[in-house]
């Protein structure tokens, strides 16, 4: 059977769509806009959106032997190396992430054990408290310890954010596996590291990718921890606050930091996208 | 080459008791049919013979050995499971040579026995496919290949061949048959269709509710039911099941006063104790006849409501009195319409059971085939 609109419906529908698309769209195409103009064309009103585009902002982020300066003023910053520490601290923590969430999930999802579903709804409470409920008072143990400051802090301290996620989302992707697969495999001689290994890994395959993907966004975007307990270490989240000056506001310089630090992530999801989908969706549909 | 011993052995999930002292002997080279409705227990037994789930009670020995504590992937066993479970990310090749990458083959002899049991199982042309590009007649003799090709010492199917349609169910049921003769392996198979029970067994155990109704070939569970529950079980359409009581017992059976009107003197083991008891005779669709036909007879006089053509033979529902009885038609003359039909069946054919389910032994059951 076919399902027919009439074109009026149809008029009505698309032009609700354009508006909620031109509603989301707006400020990315602000932001994007703003980091190639001046400053003196970012507070012209009304706006302009005729403007010879300059990539100068850019360069005054990278730029550390000109110390940042602008026809307007001189700001000074490193923005490479925030980028790196997000890079490797969003990394690290997917990788600890699969390495202990992944086999954790298996264990909620397979085996019987005693308060299973307490334990899993214990992984899943951090997700519900505050981020600085945790890291008010462990801001005072990583100084102890020397974990303050460090990445291996920083991983760690990430997996509040991360793990419960992995957790979660393993094991309802290891659920969606029928049980007869692995108990034929174990018919077939395989014991169960060998099961994990050959038959249950390749099956999660794409939906730990699509996953990670979306765990590496959460840890991206992270910033109340790296904020409390890093300082050199700081993910650009934090560095993005920093370009905040105490005098005159380098607007566009902010503009060309954040949409530097989208760019990482979306790169991210266009090659990923086909896993991200199969990542919300898998086992929705047998 | 195996044989499989159960001794007491009982299966409790928490506090339900799935399964009470089963004790069960399975000889190397038989065919044992698990077979009884849902619920009754025999995929549990299965999957406990398989290592797949805990044994609670009794124990279990393969090869004289107790393997209750041994691991699934240490008893070399082959199982075919009703979902198939293929591995859906490897080709059929891949998939069949799993059990012997297990077992650590060498690579010239994975590839030798997976060409030779996919020839045996005619799927040659489809080595290179995955299982998503298989029908499921296909898939389901990859998983054949599968369980064989590791030469395990018994072969376990459970349920195998209810997801396919009567055609190629028929089919395979051949085909297992005769695998089973080519290899000579022990195997047990499950299933809650009796007519694969009866074709294939060499041996069936009717199960129920957790414990076992009955042992035996499919010629002794046919004619020498040891309960009505077994008796209802086996043999399609069901066995009559007419009430009535016990008039007197002498040298030569009961005799049987059935509340549809006829005394008949049943040949099974008397029993004083029995008379003015109730009773429940059955009788076989099968072995009704004309009513002349045979002296000394049970008759019925039937109210035929539905006549059923399936082509080689007609059966007649009706009722007799409140007993709702199913009967095979006679070849030469099936009946044209409805109305009432006189049948006879002899007392020899008859059943008897008494009021807790067990059946009263038979004095002239048919001699077995073999």
């Amino acid at each position: 059977m076919r399902f027919r609109r009439s074109t009026a419906t149809n008029l009505v529908l698309n032009l609700l769509v354009s508006l909620c698309a031109l509603i989301l769209a707006f400020p990315l195409v602000w932001i994007v806009t703003m980091s190639l103009k001046q400053q003196a064309e970012v507070m012209a009103w009304p706006p302009s959106f005729v403007f010879s585009p300059t990539l100068d902002n850019f360069r005054v982020l990278f730029d550390v032997a000109k110390a940042g300066a602008t026809s307007y003023g001189t700001i000074k910053v490193d923005f490479l190396t925030p980028i790196t520490n997000s890079v490797v601290i969003a990394l690290g923590s997917v990788l600890v992430s699969l390495a202990v969430g992944v086999p954790a999930a298996y264990v909620l999802a397979r085996r019987d054990i005693p308060f299973k579903e307490d334990i899993a709804f214990f992984i899943l409470g951090f997700r519900f408290a505050p981020v600085f409920l945790v890291v008010i008072p462990l801001f005072s143990v990583f100084q102890t310890v020397g974990l303050y400051d460090t990445y291996l802090g920083m991983i760690w301290v990430y997996q509040v954010v991360t793990l419960p996620m992995m957790v979660w989302l393993s094991r309802s992707y290891i659920e969606d596996i029928p049980k007869d697969i692995e108990e034929a495999a174990a018919m077939d001689g395989a014991r169960p590291f060998r099961v994990m290994l050959h038959i249950v890994l390749p099956l999660l395959k794409p939906g730990l990718i699509g996953a990670s993907l979306l765990i590496f966004l959460l840890a991206w975007h992270n910033f109340a921890l790296g904020l409390i307990l890093s300082s050199t270490k700081a993910p650009v989240t934090v560095a993005l606050l920093k370009l905040l000056n105490p005098g005159v506001q380098f607007y566009p310089v902010m503009a060309a930091g954040l949409v530097l630090t989208m760019i990482i992530p979306v790169i991210l999801i266009v090659i990923g996208q086909r896993h991200l989908e199969r990542g919300l969706t898998f086992g929705a549909v047998k | 080459m195996a044989d499989v011993r159960l001794e007491g052995v009982s299966k409790a999930f928490g506090t339900i008791q799935i399964l009470r002292n089963i004790d069960l002997a399975i000889d190397h080279g038989e065919f044992a049919v698990f077979v009884g409705p849902s619920g009754s227990g025999k995929s549990t037994l299965l999957r406990m013979i398989g290592g797949l789930e805990r044994i609670s009670g009794g124990r279990l020995l393969i090869d004289n050995e107790v393997v209750n504590n041994v691991d699934a992937a240490d008893r070399n066993l082959g199982m075919v499971f009703q979902s198939y479970a293929l591995y859906p990310h490897m080709t059929v090749r891949e998939n069949l040579a799993f059990p012997l990458r297990m077992a650590k083959a060498a690579r010239a002899e994975i590839d030798t026995k997976v060409v030779e049991t996919a020839s045996l199982l005619q799927i040659n042309h489809l080595l290179d496919r995955k299982p998503r590009q298989l029908s499921g007649g296909q898939r389901q003799r990859v998983a054949i290949g599968r369980a064989i090709v590791r030469e395990p010492k018994v072969f376990l199917f459970d349920e195998p061949l209810s997801n396919l349609d009567t055609e190629l169910r028929v089919q395979m049921r051949v085909q297992i048959a005769k695998l089973h003769r080519q290899l000579g392996n022990t195997m047990i198979y499950v299933t809650h269709d009796q007519v694969e029970a009866m074709t294939m067994a060499d041996k069936i155990v009717v199960l129920k509710d957790g414990n076992i109704e009955q042992v035996g070939s499919p010629h002794d569970l046919y004619h020498n039911p040891a309960s009505r529950f077994v008796a209802g079980f086996i043999g399609s359409p069901k066995m009559n099941f007419l009430n009535g009581h016990i008039e007197a017992a002498h040298e030569a059976g009961l005799d049987v006063k059935l509340d549809a009107g006829t005394t008949v003197s049943v040949p099974v083991q008397p029993d004083q104790l029995l008379v003015g008891k109730p009773i429940t005779l059955g009788i076989r669709p099968d072995d009704f006849s004309p009513s002349s036909a045979v002296r000394k007879e049970i008759a019925i006089e039937l109210d035929v409501d539905f006549v059923e053509h399936l082509g080689s033979v007609t059966y007649i529902y009706g009722n007799a009195g409140n007993e709702t009885v199913v009967a095979k038609a006679p070849k030469a003359e099936p009946p044209r319409g409805l109305g009432k039909v006189r049948l006879a069946a002899s007392p020899v054919d008859c059943h008897l059971f008494m009021a807790n389910g067990k059946a009263l032994r038979r004095l002239h059951a048919p001699a077995n085939w073999g």
